[in-house]
């Protein structure tokens, strides 16, 4: 889960997957890019208030569609499309990527890495997160992956927390310098 | 009345101008003293600014603004000049003065050692003793680390200082409260956060004053937390307790209730953010709010609303929680419509334009708070169909005025020793700051009191000790007349004591300006 989820109102829960929770997740489809590539816009501008060496480049939007487009026909990648309830319905308000990668000197032999969470702040908490994250997880394991891994700027300690209460733990560690 | 003479009526008494100040490169509006040329003797500033004249044309708007600001700049050079000059005759503002009978060095063996041994073992057997056997009970710290002063932005502690004196002085003359200067070396919220809760044990209560936005919400925040004592961010607090008294008033006055109205707040800074804070506990509806900053309206999906969520957190959840309408863009989509514009953005009088107003509800409220020109003129708000202005300024009626506050506000939590200083207490400030107004004939030209009007303080200050005691947070708890009494019997005293020394001549008369006044070994 990324941005911090503070107060916020979101539309009465209802319908989709989980009764509880008030969006809907379905798998993307081409015609969500338009409004799939501001969200993840969104999610990486978010991240540049982490660390400066995750400023967004100029060319982001399109770099965005690129990436988005190739997962939407990779096999070895899952991108769902989260939509509002009720007068919502038809919006799409988060999604959340992720990617099977293959770890070729550990086991679990695979592995499940979100890459990019990202939801409307209206639409964080009430367990909507949680839920993401649960629906993604099994989806990667559907897809072989043993393990399921989070990525996200170490400085975000909303994520880290989140993370950490469910379970996740710091495995490895990215350190940069510029150069 | 203990005081029949205005507040700075004593010739030849420094005052301070209290007016609403505005830094140029912020949208945080508060308020600060300014010290002002001994000769003027009242609470107003820039005598020589023409009156506002009802239903003025749009025309005059070019001209005037002009001949005033150029006054008003020449007027606080030389007002700056003879600051410079009274600060190196007196050595400061304030000084520390017994409050007991010396006779002979033998009394030392009462107030010092050894009897003081005994005192000490009091209050270490039960340290809530401190407020009864020293003067813990009336003492304050006024601490800053000098990162916001005045409208010159960051100045570093020391350059606080000379300002944090004038508040002390302001805290004593009219609250009667020993305020002590606390200038500190700490720009991390948590190094702030951990000097304040050090010092604590020595007051009774903290005053954070001219502290960043927005750190200073965290840093408020946190040490409400922490400390058993009242903490008060006067930036915020105080700015936005003043405008809720003025909005009380002025919606009695046009015959509105603040559960119904839809209210725009033009500035994003600790005033407002407060003030949002403020209207909200008052049963304002969320959705009936809307921010606007310089980013134009702030709504739940704004470009920057993750970044808030992370810089500013405090803006972040009022980007979440108010706006229901989601109105976007910018000042005139968020305007149209609305009962209420309460600015405190940019000192530029074309901030709001007439336009702006005539596209609110019928007979709108505008206050106008920029200091030191207010976003629209009064005149031309009205002209434009507003039924009631403010502004921060003394010389337009209505002047939303923290000092009508924070001296009255302390006042009251010191004599109830209240534990802390929910919103409650400052919006039993607000009200009771809007009762006395109305009781002396509410009129758009009468909103709030004046700082003329000084027996307003004791009963402000009353009401905030009565509010304490039915918090459940008062140490001690007292009946409203006796309340009121200890007030008045506390701020009397200060002016009296400040009198005294003056005729004793303790307090040297102040020096003509020139070269005389420059030497004087303290």
């Amino acid at each position: 889960m990324t941005g911090a989820n503070e107060s916020g109102t979101p539309p009465s829960p209802g319908g989709g997957d989980s009764p509880a929770v008030p969006i809907h997740l379905r798998p993307a489809r081409p015609a969500d890019l338009p409004v799939l590539v501001p969200l993840l816009l969104r999610l990486k501008r978010l991240n540049e208030e982490f660390d400066p060496l995750l400023r967004v480049r100029d060319d982001a939007e399109s770099q965005a569609r690129e990436v988005l487009k190739a997962s939407l026909n990779d096999p070895k990648a899952i991108l769902l499309a989260a939509e509002g309830v009720g007068p919502d319905r038809d919006k799409v308000v988060g999604f959340v990527h992720a990617i099977l990668r293959e770890r070729p000197f550990y086991t679990p032999e695979m592995e499940g890495v979100i890459v990019d969470i990202y939801l409307l702040p209206l639409y964080r908490r009430h367990g909507v997160g949680e839920y993401l994250l649960k629906e993604i997880s099994s989806q990667l394991k559907a897809k072989g992956a043993g393990v399921v891994i989070a990525e996200f700027p170490a400085q975000n300690e909303i994520a880290s927390r989140f993370y950490a209460k469910r379970g996740f733990r710091a495995i490895t560690e990215r350190h940069a310098r510029s150069l | 009345m203990y005081l029949s003479t205005p507040v700075g009526g004593i010739s030849g008494t420094p005052t301070g101008d209290v007016g609403i100040r505005q830094s140029p490169n912020s949208p945080n509006v508060s308020a600060k003293v300014l010290i002002k040329a001994p000769s003027v003797n009242d609470f107003g500033m820039a005598e020589s600014v023409p009156a506002p004249v009802e239903g003025g044309r749009e025309p005059r708007r070019r001209s005037r603004p002009r001949g005033a600001s150029a006054r008003r700049e020449s007027e606080t050079d030389e007002l700056g000049r003879r600051a410079v000059e009274l600060s190196r005759f007196y050595g400061g503002k304030i000084e520390t003065v017994p409050k007991v009978p010396v006779r002979s060095l033998r009394d030392f063996a009462l107030w010092y050692t050894p009897g003081v041994a005994e005192v000490s073992r009091a209050i270490h057997a039960d340290p809530e003793l401190s407020f009864d056997l020293t003067g813990r009970w009336n003492t304050i710290a006024i601490v800053t680390d000098g990162s916001r002063v005045l409208g010159l932005g960051d100045m570093g502690p020391e350059a606080a200082l000379p300002v944090m004196e004038g508040k002390a002085l302001l805290f004593r003359w009219l609250g009667g409260v020993d305020a002590v200067p606390l200038p500190i070396h700490a720009t991390a919220p948590d190094a702030i956060i951990d000097t304040v809760e050090r010092i604590a044990p020595a007051f009774g209560a903290i005053n954070l004053e001219d502290i960043a936005s927005p750190k200073c919400f965290g840093i408020l925040e946190e040490l409400q937390k922490r400390l058993p004592i009242p903490v008060w961010h006067d930036d915020q607090l105080g700015t936005a307790a003043a405008t809720i008294a003025g909005l009380l008033n002025a919606l009695t006055l046009t015959h509105r209730s603040v559960k119904e109205i839809r209210t725009v707040l033009l500035g994003a800074g600790a005033a407002n953010i407060a003030t949002a804070r403020l209207l909200l506990a008052l049963g304002h509806d969320p959705h009936r709010l809307a921010l606007v900053d310089s980013s134009g309206i702030l709504h739940a999906e704004r470009a920057d609303v993750d970044e808030l969520s992370v810089r500013n957190p405090w803006k972040y959840r009022l980007a979440l929680r108010t706006n229901g309408a989601g109105r976007t863009g910018d000042l005139a989509s968020a305007v149209a419509g609305a009962d209420v514009l309460l600015a405190a953005s940019t000192p530029d009088p074309n901030t709001i334009t007439p336009a702006h107003v005539r596209s609110m509800a019928r007979g709108p409220i505008v206050f106008a708070l920029a200091n030191p020109v207010p976003e629209i003129w009064p005149d031309i708000a009205r002209a434009a169909g507003a039924a009631v202005v403010a502004t921060g300024r003394s010389d337009f009626p209505n002047q939303v005025n923290n000092s009508l506050v924070f001296p009255a506000v302390f006042r009251g939590v010191l004599d109830a020793r209240a534990r802390s200083i929910p919103d409650e207490i400052v919006l039993a400030a607000a009200r009771q700051l809007a009762h006395h107004a109305a009781d002396l004939g509410l009129s758009s030209d009468h909103l709030l009191p004046t700082m003329e009007e000084i027996e307003v303080f004791p009963h402000v200050a009353a009401a905030v000790a009565d509010a304490a005691v039915r918090e459940g947070i008062a140490r001690r708890r007292l009946s409203h007349d006796e309340f009121l009494h200890r007030a008045e019997t506390q701020m009397g005293r200060s002016r009296q004591l400040v009198r005294a020394l003056q005729r004793a001549h303790l307090t040297p008369p102040m020096p003509r300006g020139g070269p005389s006044a420059r030497r004087r070994s303290p």
